[in-house]
């Protein structure tokens, strides 16, 4: 474990029942009476802006402009046509309303409208930002990506054929408003995939190398709600506690591997998505157990402790304590299998029919140098991961 | 006032020993991209004219690294002021003294959020896969394994110890060629 941290986490949460209806205080607070929604159809047409806008209306704030247009992989022109029309219609905040793709494009709107120009590439990269910007909320309708904590946002730039990357705390959020209303008509696999993402997000950070006493607490917290609710709300979707509790355990996750960092489940994760544009929660879910075996050894101590936290008292107490890193990988093993028999979430990359065998090679080797590799507790090499994805292949 | 003289040298002569290391990684990073196969595959796929710098903030001690072509790399010494493609910046010498004196490895370094990066980060995972090789061939096994995440295994002496002697011969020289260059400036 590290014996140096660092730790930051500026971002208001609102959670649970009506939390909705605390937006046009918030909006208040900060005197903006011309906020703007950034948002995609999916969410439009199952009728989720309804009780945002209904909350507005009754509080006297207008909401001055509704962008619903964002694709599912946002890019530089969508950003500056959102930006164009919180000008013209002349916003003074920004609502983020949708899943990770949304989240992302309204973080990059924010600093075209509040630092200048078309050209959002020109704020690329890290610390570019140099101030606070715009007032921003954000209203999660997915829960798994935890970007409603996070620091970074990634656009793609279809001209140069780049995803372009903007890291500052000035990204987050001035409040992250938790809904379970939001989530409760999600279907049943993105649910399983987006619970899995939370799951790999929490195991991750509690493994890996930026491991902290904060980010653990957070972890520890999300697998406990995560282990409790997953199979419970496959089960009753419409259970507006289990959904909270999957919504608050994405946001604690997102805390959680935002300040210590994610490993070698992800790397995968994102090289598969960019070769095979396999969904991200899904490749999580397909990873986790084998990246978990693969790094075993080095993880054997806060694999072991994560049991009581997935499992319960009962079967941690119940299970020889040589014995518990693997009954957690066997816990999240069962997960998986639990969730295949219940929505047919993919356990292999074969059953995804998505993956030919023959782009496993570049699989491993775009996964070779994403930057989530440096963090995980082992030393990946090529050999290591090709190995890896065979038994993930199944 | 003498515990003050005495910390006050002991600044210095971190500051002296991170800008000498940091010219014999440059003048090593150059020499073992000339003969190491790895270390050649990995830079391979860098754009050629890519300039990698790492340095101390606010303001140095730097090294600057070229990729000329085909996986080798030019050492630009410490001076350059040039345009940089990416970029692993230590936020205070302290930090970088820890990684540069053994204390820390480079992956903890990144993880304890001692250095900020800046640039491509599959390139930033590159370099730093060819520093991790440097440290693992130049350095003592008890060393390097202080150094880098994890020893590389299939690493043997046969390969090891004829690697280091023309790294260390390299390096020499170029020291040599730095130092008639400081003494005779054209």
């Amino acid at each position: 474990m590290s014996r140096y941290y660092e730790f930051f986490c500026p971002v208001k949460v609102i959670a649970g029942q009506a939390a909705l209806e605390h937006l046009p205080y918030e909006l208040t607070g900060i005197a903006s009476t011309r906020p703007m929604i950034v948002t995609d159809q999916g969410v439009r047409s199952a009728g989720l802006l309804d009780p945002v806008i209904a909350a507005c209306q009754e509080s006297d704030v207008t909401i001055a402009a509704i962008y619903d247009e964002v694709p599912p992989d946002s890019s530089t022109t969508t950003v500056r046509d959102i930006a164009n029309l919180y000008r013209q219609q002349q916003c003074d905040a920004l609502i983020a309303i949708g899943g990770g793709s949304s989240i992302d494009t309204a973080k990059a709107v924010n600093i075209l409208v509040s630092e200048g120009g078309d050209d959002i590439a020109e704020y690329s990269g890290a610390g570019v930002l140099t101030r606070p910007l715009r007032p921003f909320f954000v209203i999660p309708t997915t829960a798994g990506t935890g970007s409603e904590v996070t620091s970074v946002a990634v656009i793609a730039d279809r001209e140069r054929s780049v995803k372009l990357p903007f890291t500052s705390s000035f990204l987050l959020p001035n409040a992250a408003i938790i809904d379970p209303r939001m989530t409760l008509t999600l279907p049943p696999q993105i649910t399983a995939a987006t619970a899995m993402d939370a799951l790999t997000h929490a195991t991750e950070a509690y493994t890996c190398m930026a491991k902290n006493p904060l980010s653990d607490a957070y972890a520890t917290a999300a697998i406990k709600k995560i282990g409790r609710s997953l199979l419970s709300v496959m089960d009753h979707p419409r259970d507006e506690e289990g959904r909270l509790d999957l919504a608050e355990a994405s946001t604690m996750a997102g805390i959680a591997f935002s300040n210590s960092m994610v490993g070698l489940v992800h790397a995968l994760g994102h090289a598969t998505g960019a070769l095979c544009h396999l969904p991200h929660g899904l490749c999580m879910s397909l990873y986790l157990p084998y990246v978990l075996e693969y790094n075993l050894e080095d993880i054997r101590e806060p694999l072991s402790e994560l049991l009581l936290y997935l499992e319960g008292p009962e079967v941690w107490t119940a299970t020889p304590a040589s014995r518990r890193a693997e009954a957690t990988i066997s816990a999240i093993r069962h997960l998986r299998d639990e969730l295949h028999h219940r929505c047919e979430l993919p356990r292999t990359l074969r059953e995804t029919g998505k993956i030919g065998e023959d782009q496993l090679d570049a699989i491993a080797r775009q996964a070779l140098d994403d930057g989530a590799i440096i963090y995980n507790p082992r030393e990946a090499s090529l050999k290591d991961i090709q190995n890896l994805l065979e038994k993930a292949w199944g | 006032m003498l515990a003050k003289l005495t910390r006050s040298a002991a600044l210095r002569a971190r500051r002296q020993y991170v800008r000498t290391m940091f010219r014999f990684m440059g003048h090593a990073l150059e020499a073992i991209s000339r003969s190491d196969q790895k270390v050649i595959d990995d830079a391979r796929p860098l754009p050629e004219g890519f300039v990698f710098q790492m340095m101390v903030l606010p303001s140095g001690p730097s090294l600057v690294l070229e990729h000329t072509g085909q996986g080798e790399l030019r050492y630009l010494g410490d001076d350059y002021d040039g345009k940089v493609d990416l970029s692993i910046r230590f936020k205070h010498m302290a930090h970088a003294f820890l990684v540069l004196s053994f204390q820390e490895k480079t992956t903890e370094a990144f993880a304890n959020d001692r250095m900020v990066v800046d640039g491509d980060i599959g390139y930033g995972v590159r370099m730093t896969r060819i520093l991790n090789r440097l440290e693992s061939i130049i350095l003592p096994r008890l060393i390097a394994s202080r150094a880098v995440k994890e020893y590389p295994a299939d690493l043997g002496l046969l390969e090891k110890v004829p690697g280091a002697i023309g790294i260390y011969r390299r390096v020499l020289t170029g020291l040599i060629r730095d130092l008639r260059k400081e003494a005779l400036p054209i």
